[in-house]
């Protein structure tokens, strides 16, 4: 991994994170291959390890419904938050373009491990809540612009 | 001799009431009030032709008249243009001002 630390353990000592690593369970997919879909139960988050992942969603283009590509993820970086907040339901596709790996770590270990650990729980709850504050920072000044162009087209 | 004046006071008498007819018949058009006119109604000026012409501008119907843009093509310029704007975000929430919230990026789905 590029990073010295990965995000989902970001602030946790080596001892700390190497525990928390451990709960994960490695995965390998090959390029073409899909890790989740949209609306799938969502009951792992996952640490990139390698490769990269496609973050999609569906639109109609052209009268057929295509994978929009929403979001790139790399090594290093964590996805699935959605098995951490209810409803517990993947909101997109994630795909891999290239043989990638990754490790699952499922709710019910995290939490179970939280529970007993609750500073590292805290610390690890704090990077995941990063990853979605800045998705939704991100998304919501993606909207703006794409607003701001409709009212200047509307006004023109 | 006789005959003579007598067609000619005809003729002269005849050309008097014909005067007196066509005078009567004409008389008062100059003063009629003029017909009202007919406002005048501006008609939207045409749209200067153009040659390039922003897809996304154009009505409907007018868009289908278009050749169509391959669908990998679309999808493309659809990557790009999110791969373009989510930069553009990142950019913003770095140093957030007004003006890099709207800067500008060479995205072919809004030029």
């Amino acid at each position: 991994m590029p990073n010295a630390q990965p995000e989902l353990v970001r602030g946790l000592t080596p001892a700390e994170a190497e525990r928390v690593l451990a709960l994960g369970t490695p995965m390998s997919l090959k390029a073409g291959g899909v890790l989740f879909r949209l609306g799938d139960p969502a009951e792992q988050v996952y640490l990139i390890t390698r490769g990269r992942v496609a973050l999609t969603l569906p639109m109609q283009v052209a009268g057929r419904e295509e994978d929009v590509l929403v979001e790139e993820r790399a090594a290093g970086e964590t996805i699935g938050w959605s098995a951490l907040i209810p409803p517990h339901r993947f909101t997109l596709k994630a795909a891999v373009p290239l043989d990638t790996e990754v490790v699952a770590f499922s709710r019910a270990a995290l939490i179970e491990y939280f529970g007993t650990n609750p500073e590292v729980g805290y610390t690890v709850t704090r990077n995941v809540a990063t990853v979605m504050g800045q998705r939704l920072q991100v998304f919501q000044t993606m909207w703006l612009r794409e607003m701001q162009r409709m009212v200047e087209h509307r006004s023109a | 001799m006789e005959m003579f004046l007598m067609v000619l006071c005809m003729s002269m008498l005849g050309l008097a009431l014909t005067a007196i007819a066509f005078s009567s018949a004409t008389r008062g058009l100059d003063d009629r009030e003029p017909a009202p006119k007919q406002p005048i109604v501006e008609l939207p000026a045409m749209p200067a032709a153009q040659f390039f012409t922003d897809r996304a501008t154009l009505p409907m119907a007018a868009r289908t008249h278009l050749p169509p843009v391959p669908v990998e093509a679309l999808l493309l310029q659809l990557e790009q243009h999110i791969r373009l704007e989510h930069a553009a975000a990142e950019a913003f929430l770095e140093f957030p001002t007004a003006q890099s919230l709207h800067s500008r990026t060479t995205s072919p789905l809004v030029h």
